[in-house]
């Protein structure tokens, strides 16, 4: 019986994760004339190949810095100095978060002309800067303010902050990690800014493009060309990762640190005030704004913006996408839920068995979501897997193969994030537990339930607005067709700006709907970041 | 840890452990949906999704729709059929495509049923499958839509498909990539219309003249609107979505003179598929969709949809024309269909994808 929850989460690994990448590889090598390697002899041999791999690595880069610059600034100036309004700003910091960076394009896009290279770097940096906020926050909080004062009184301020800059490395670059790997794989902001006019693609759009001429006669090369081509991708990003998690491994996360002392900024106060603000208005402000604008009808020519518009805007919503928006809620829902019950297994086996579970747990992250995402229609829609829906059900055009795919996709943040609190937890308390006889469950329910529930429902919560946002899963798999963030890009290419306005504000008040669950359940204020 | 919980929060905390339930049940309730008739449509989802829901209330037949994403437009959709078909199990009922070469592709491909609806008796005979496996209705035109700001005076307008490769129009101009949807097909009938050599020398005139390549229709729609570009090709649709909107834009239905080929008319194309789940309430829908009302109802909609039908009046707007005002340019589905996936490689190749 106690076997049980870990049986499932280890098949679950084998079947929505190890199980589609498996059969997108075997595709690569069987082809219509047999077994054969002439797709991985030809590896990067296509230019357009190559230049799609080019774009996608410079603009994941450029992205990274962008979002390390935005995040880290905003983490060291509300918790590392005398900035006013820090208190309030901090816990703010993971609000842009809520926002899918579609969202943020299609702001950014009203107001500018946000086409090139430059503003699409931007755009994702601006979007995928609070993780690198979240865990340079965590970094900061986690170093104890007394070695800091012991290393400046020892050897100087600048030895100190040399300290504490190694202290925090590990995080910081775990979040850029973060960032450099949504971005690499992003295909929904491209995508749209291709709409919005320019002329050069990633490597998830090939991939993507690829797919979707299958059904025009795109050959058997075309279709594992580009799967091959990201072999050196996810080799570079599983590399990367394996360097976060050893980074990880040694950074200080341990005991009850006392606060850093805050840094004077004197008469550069209110000018550092600035860079939060900027931080805040560019990931949440100008999204929030120009959806509302245009939820007041700023698009519409033939009468002025009126607070009527707005009503017939949300109206409008509610009536043609209130069933996109309980589809939308309840999927993100239940991978929450998912996500926590899969990773909570699997975490306990990293943590206590082999750290093997950690690296195998974030493949699907260095995997680009598209390729998962085909990966699962590959899998799922199968000749053999349609004789078993004969006995189960419809799988494949069911909500639930959604709910699958966003837990495979998420798994690495429920799996790191758990399997570190359980390597927290003394074994002797668990040894104690099961020498005083109790069983599995009791063990489950009272040692390491209560241990574990705030980082579980941190998990929750991070999967349940990481879900809200997916649009790249939701794209290819027919079953996500509903998710509303996949309609909202469709809304407004037809010119619907108007209802696509309110239907955006709708999903950013879903999202925040968590924390405020949050706040109502454990009773305490939103006080931090993370 | 339990015991810490107030009586409140232990109540939000069961309600929050209860969602998955709700949720789990929400699903299940859309599962039971696939009862009814399976649609994949292609035609914008604005557009769609009301006549959809009109068929459902006269009909009491419960319509599952599937849209496209506007930049996989089309190809989308036919992909998934393709998929399933491969699979050895079709999911999708109808098909209801906006515009006619994917729809005779998959005719091609042996992939649709044949049907001779009653409703489209009254349907030219030109935009009907001899087979009967998918009928033309309610089109779209190929047409140039002008920014009145940047050209004010009616006199200045573009008329021409040529006018892209005028010079004085240079880099002013746009036209959506011919990778999927209605620019694919309009490009893969230009060559054969034109002929190999006079069209290799427009799409030459087209880059020499720095004319912007954008993703989609809409796309083309929006420079206009917002004064980026003087004049590009877009279907009457999105010109219609522009004007209603009260932008500054005005419609020309080019290639009207002389010996220039004409305005290029797309229809809707229906169809249901082989060995679909549903084929009855298919056959009902497919007659709904092909009736002189539905087609109505298209050309009073934001779409504007020309009705292949002189019975059925045109949209309001005067300035999207009625299928006899105009010289529609004159174009074999067939043909093109065989050409679409040579099309599609070739000009993903030459525009990076």
């Amino acid at each position: 019986m106690h076997q049980l929850p870990r049986t499932v989460a280890i098949a679950f690994y084998a079947l929505f994760v190890a199980l589609p990448l498996g059969v997108l590889l075997w595709e690569t090598v069987d082809g219509p004339e047999g077994f054969g390697f002439s797709a991985w002899s030809s590896i990067l041999a296509d230019p357009v190949d190559r230049a799609q791999l080019g774009y996608s690595l410079a603009l994941a880069v450029s992205s990274t810095a962008v979002a390390v610059l935005l995040g880290f600034g905003f983490a060291w100036l509300t918790f590392r100095t005398d900035l006013p309004c820090a208190g309030l700003l901090g816990p703010l910091g993971i609000a842009p978060l809520a926002v899918p960076p579609i969202l943020v394009a299609m702001g950014f896009a009203d107001l500018v002309d946000a086409a090139g290279f430059v503003p699409c770097a931007l755009l994702l940096g601006i979007s995928y800067s609070p993780f690198v906020a979240v865990l340079t926050a965590r970094g900061l909080r986690s170093v104890d303010g007394r070695t800091y004062e012991s290393a400046w009184l020892a050897r100087g301020r600048f030895a100190a902050e040399r300290m504490l800059a190694r202290l925090v490395a590990a995080e910081v670059a775990a979040g850029a990690l973060l960032a450099f790997i949504f971005t690499i794989s992003e295909h929904g902001v491209p995508e749209f800014l291709t709409v919005k006019g320019k002329n050069w693609h990633t490597y998830a759009e090939g991939v993507f493009a690829n797919w979707q001429r299958r059904a025009t006669g795109v050959t058997h090369e075309d279709i594992a060309a580009p799967i091959v081509a990201a072999v050196p991708l996810v080799a570079v990003i599983v590399v990367a990762l394996f360097v976060a998690l050893r980074l990880r491994a040694h950074s200080n996360l341990r005991g009850d640190p006392r606060p850093l002392p805050l840094r004077r900024l004197g008469r550069w106060r209110f000018v550092a005030f600035a860079w939060p603000l900027l931080y805040l208005a560019a990931g949440l402000g100008v999204p929030v704004v120009v959806m509302g604008l245009w939820a007041a009808g700023s698009t519409d020519l033939t009468e002025p913006m009126s607070l009527e518009v707005v009503r017939q805007s949300f109206r409008a919503a509610f009536e043609e996408a209130g069933d996109n928006m309980a589809f939308t809620v309840a999927v993100a829902v239940t991978t929450a839920f998912g996500l926590v019950a899969v990773s909570a297994p699997l975490a306990r086996i990293a943590a206590r068995r082999t750290q093997l579970v950690d690296y195998l747990c974030v493949v699907p992250l260095a995997v680009p979501a598209i390729l998962l995402a085909i990966g699962f229609v590959r899998c799922f829609n199968s000749v053999s897997a349609v004789r078993v829906y004969d006995v189960t059900g419809d799988f494949y055009d069911s909500p639930a193969l959604v709910v699958v795919a966003y837990v495979a996709r998420f798994l690495p943040f429920g799996v790191l994030t758990l399997s570190n609190v359980v390597r927290r937890v003394p074994t002797e308390v668990e040894e104690a537990a099961e020498l005083c006889g109790r069983g599995p469950v009791a063990r489950a329910l009272r040692i390491h339930g209560p241990l574990m529930l705030p980082a579980m429902w941190s998990v929750g919560c991070l999967a349940f607005v990481l879900a809200l946002r997916e649009l790249d899963v939701a794209v290819v798999l027919p079953a996500g067709n509903p998710a509303v963030v996949r309609k909202l890009s469709n809304i407004v290419h037809f010119g619907g700006e108007d209802m696509g306005g309110a239907l955006a504000l709708l999903l950013l008040a879903s999202a925040i709907l968590v924390p405020v669950v949050s706040v109502l359940i454990t009773g305490k204020k939103l006080r931090s970041l993370s | 840890m339990m015991h810490d919980f107030t009586p409140f929060q232990r109540l939000c905390l069961a309600a929050f452990l209860a969602l998955p339930c709700i949720a789990l049940g929400s699903c299940a309730a859309d599962g039971a949906e696939s009862q009814g008739v399976s649609l994949y449509v292609a035609l914008d989802e604005q557009h769609s999704k009301r006549l959809v829901q009109r068929f459902e209330k006269e009909s009491g037949i419960s319509v599952s729709a599937r849209f496209d994403t506007e930049a996989s437009k089309t190809v989308g959709l036919v992909s998934a059929i393709v998929e399933e078909a491969r699979a050895g199990r079709p999911r999708c009922d109808v098909f209801w495509n906006n515009e006619l070469a994917h729809t005779v592709r998959l005719a091609q491909m042996g992939l649709l049923a044949p049907y001779a609806s009653p409703s489209a008796a009254a349907i030219p005979g030109q935009y009907k499958d001899a087979e009967h496996r998918w009928t033309g209705f309610a089109a779209r035109a190929r047409v140039l839509i002008v920014s009145k700001e940047l050209i004010p005076n009616p006199d200045d307008y573009p008329r021409s498909m040529y006018d892209l490769t005028d010079p004085k129009w240079k880099g002013r101009c746009g036209i959506a990539r011919p990778l999927t949807g209605t620019t694919l097909t309009h490009f893969t009938a230009l060559r054969h219309v034109l002929g190999e050599e006079d069209f290799e020398e427009w799409v030459g005139g087209l880059f020499a003249n720095e004319v912007q390549f954008l993703q989609s229709n809409g796309a083309t729609m929006r420079a206009v609107r917002d004064g980026k570009l003087a004049f590009a090709f877009t279907d009457t649709d999105d010109f219609h979505v522009a004007l209603s909107k009260g932008a500054p834009v005005a419609c020309v239905f080019p290639d009207q003179i002389g010996n220039q080929p004409g305005t290029m008319l797309i229809p809707n194309a229906v169809a249901i598929v082989e060995g679909c789940p549903q084929p009855e309430h298919a056959k009902k829908l497919v007659d709904w969709v092909l009736s002189e009302s539905t087609e109505a109802l298209l050309a009073a909609a934001k779409s504007a949809q020309i009705p292949l039908r002189a019975s059925v009046p045109g949209p309001a707007e005067s300035s999207i024309l009625g299928i006899g005002d105009f010289r529609a340019m004159r174009w074999d589905p067939v043909r093109t269909a065989d050409a679409l996936s040579k099309s599609a490689e070739e000009f993903a190749k030459r525009f990076g994808m």
